[in-house]
């Protein structure tokens, strides 16, 4: 029932994006919500996720494996997996669920009600330009934190693990295949999709007051954080099975 | 209790047998009221009872699971038809806290549906309606630049209001204006509905238990009590009603005056 009401919500969104270039700027703002806001705290997050797999990978590698590979090891787990999963995750805990909260609290105070008697479509002015921004700032932040995982754990391996720059850099070059980031990338823009789906489905079904808006966020994240997963594992076994 | 002296030429809203249930409550049973065009009608009725699903299904935001609603001579909404979005155009409502959009300015919230509306406006022809929008409602051309946070409860009804007739609408619906005001607050947005009246020429519709309200706002009034339209009068016909439910709502009577077959209502206490 639920996932049939979210694939309508989706396709009613989707029907309505030629719509977007009659209000643009509702769409630039959300992208200035979601994704500037946001990159305070997946500085932090990637730059010691980065920073954790440089010592993990080290320790692994350690009398094994040449330094250099720990650079490709980086480069690989964070391009395929760590940047674009947590990068999700992330944002499903920060914007996923404030949007599950800023819909349930505008059903509440009878907001979205407004926009009907208004003849407005909710659809149009709420929905299709947190769509969007979801949508292209998904991808955007994922490709920023794995950057900022990659400085990271160089950071580390110079300051802690005694490797030098070159190394890194060299390990870093060795096996990349441009595949490795399009396959972040592309998943990134569904993670965006679903993180948005969910959040504002959650809003939209949320009870009366402050409990029924906390278990609004409450679900969103928990089903954004499971669905994530499960999705980035199906769409691992289609690439690179 | 269908008003079946009316000319159909001067009834501006119409239900007809209206029934709402939602899951397995039965919250408007069988509703008839006739609205003339021009007149301020007040429904009145117990808290729960159904006034605003009342006021929603004139506006389109509910679906009747029986009956019909007309505007206009026109049928918006049966069990198996709805369509609402051309009649909303005639029609402004002020919600019970207001429903300001809180992400937006007060001057954007008058100007947003203004704007969408109509394309062809420029942004000073909207910043010039805004202004006079919010003149007609006493508030000075300052206030737009305010966000809704800034207001007070009184100033977000008045906005809410502001915002209804931004796109001149021939009905307004009122739900619960002064629930939650002062009593002087009350009187300045009881005197705006009048002034609505007086200057815009609308039909209003107003959903209200503050009784000090109806009686000065209404030219008719409408108890609503248990799913049925109980009675339809004037104000002097209210006060003067004979019927024991309408005058235990009128004095604010906690019990019934007692007699043969007269049941009392649910007390929510």
């Amino acid at each position: 029932m639920a996932v049939g009401e979210i694939f309508w919500l989706l396709f009613q969104i989707v029907r309505r994006v030629p719509l977007v270039r009659k209000n643009p700027e509702l769409t630039i703002r959300q992208m200035v919500a979601i994704g500037v806001s946001s990159i305070p705290l997946l500085f932090v997050t990637s730059l010691f996720t980065g920073a954790v797999a440089a010592v993990q990978a080290e320790y692994q590698f350690r009398n094994f494996i040449p330094d250099k590979f720990i650079g490709t090891a980086i480069c690989k787990m964070v391009l395929i997996e760590l940047g674009p999963i947590l990068t999700a995750l992330v944002l499903a805990g920060r914007v996923g669920s404030a949007l599950a909260a800023e819909i349930g609290s505008m059903k509440g105070k009878e907001e979205l009600a407004a926009f009907e008697a208004l003849n407005l479509d909710p659809l149009r002015y709420l929905a299709l330009p947190r769509f969007l921004a979801f949508f292209f700032m998904v991808p955007c932040l994922s490709i920023l934190s794995s950057f900022l995982a990659i400085i990271g754990g160089w950071f580390v391996c110079v300051i802690a693990l005694d490797i030098t720059t070159y190394t890194y850099y060299t390990g870093l070059q060795y096996m990349f295949q441009n595949m490795d980031l399009f396959s972040g990338i592309i998943k990134s823009f569904a993670f965006g999709v679903i993180i948005f789906l969910l959040g504002y489905y959650h809003g939209l079904n949320a009870g009366e007051g402050a409990k029924g808006v906390g278990n609004a966020t409450m679900k969103t994240v928990v089903s954004a954080c499971v669905s994530l997963l499960i999705f980035d594992f199906f769409i691992a076994l289609l690439m690179f099975s | 209790m269908p008003n079946v002296d009316i000319n159909p030429q001067d009834v501006m809203i119409q239900l007809k047998h209206l029934r709402k249930v939602f899951g397995r409550q039965e919250v408007l049973r069988d509703v008839n009221l006739d609205i003339r065009r021009g007149e301020t009608m007040v429904v009145i009725g117990q808290s729960g009872g159904g006034k605003s699903v009342i006021l929603k299904h004139m506006i389109g935001l509910l679906q009747p699971s029986a009956g019909e609603v007309t505007i206009d001579n026109i049928v918006i909404s049966t069990s198996e038809f709805f369509d609402t979005r051309t009649i909303r155009k005639k029609m402004g409502m002020v919600f019970q806290m207001g429903a300001l959009f809180d992400s937006m300015s007060t001057g954007e919230n008058i100007a947003f549906a203004l704007r969408e509306h109509n394309p062809q406006l420029t942004e000073e022809q909207i910043q010039n309606i805004v202004h006079e929008k919010l003149e007609l409602i006493n508030l000075r051309a300052e206030f737009a630049s305010k966000m809704p946070a800034e207001l007070s409860g009184g100033m977000r009804k008045r906005v809410a209001l502001a915002r209804a007739i931004a796109l001149n609408p021939e009905v307004i619906l009122y739900d619960e204006p002064t629930t939650g005001l002062d009593p002087i607050t009350s009187d300045v947005i009881n005197d705006l509905i009048l002034d609505m009246q007086r200057k815009l020429h609308v039909t209003s519709v107003v959903v209200t238990h503050d009784m000090a309200s109806a009686f000065k706002v209404a030219d008719r009034i409408a108890m609503l009590y248990n799913g049925h339209i109980i009675q339809v009068g004037t104000v002097d016909e209210i006060k003067n009603t004979t019927n024991p439910y309408v005058k235990q709502f009128i004095t604010g009577q906690r019990k019934l005056p007692s007699g043969p077959g007269i049941d009392a209502p649910a007390s929510e206490d």
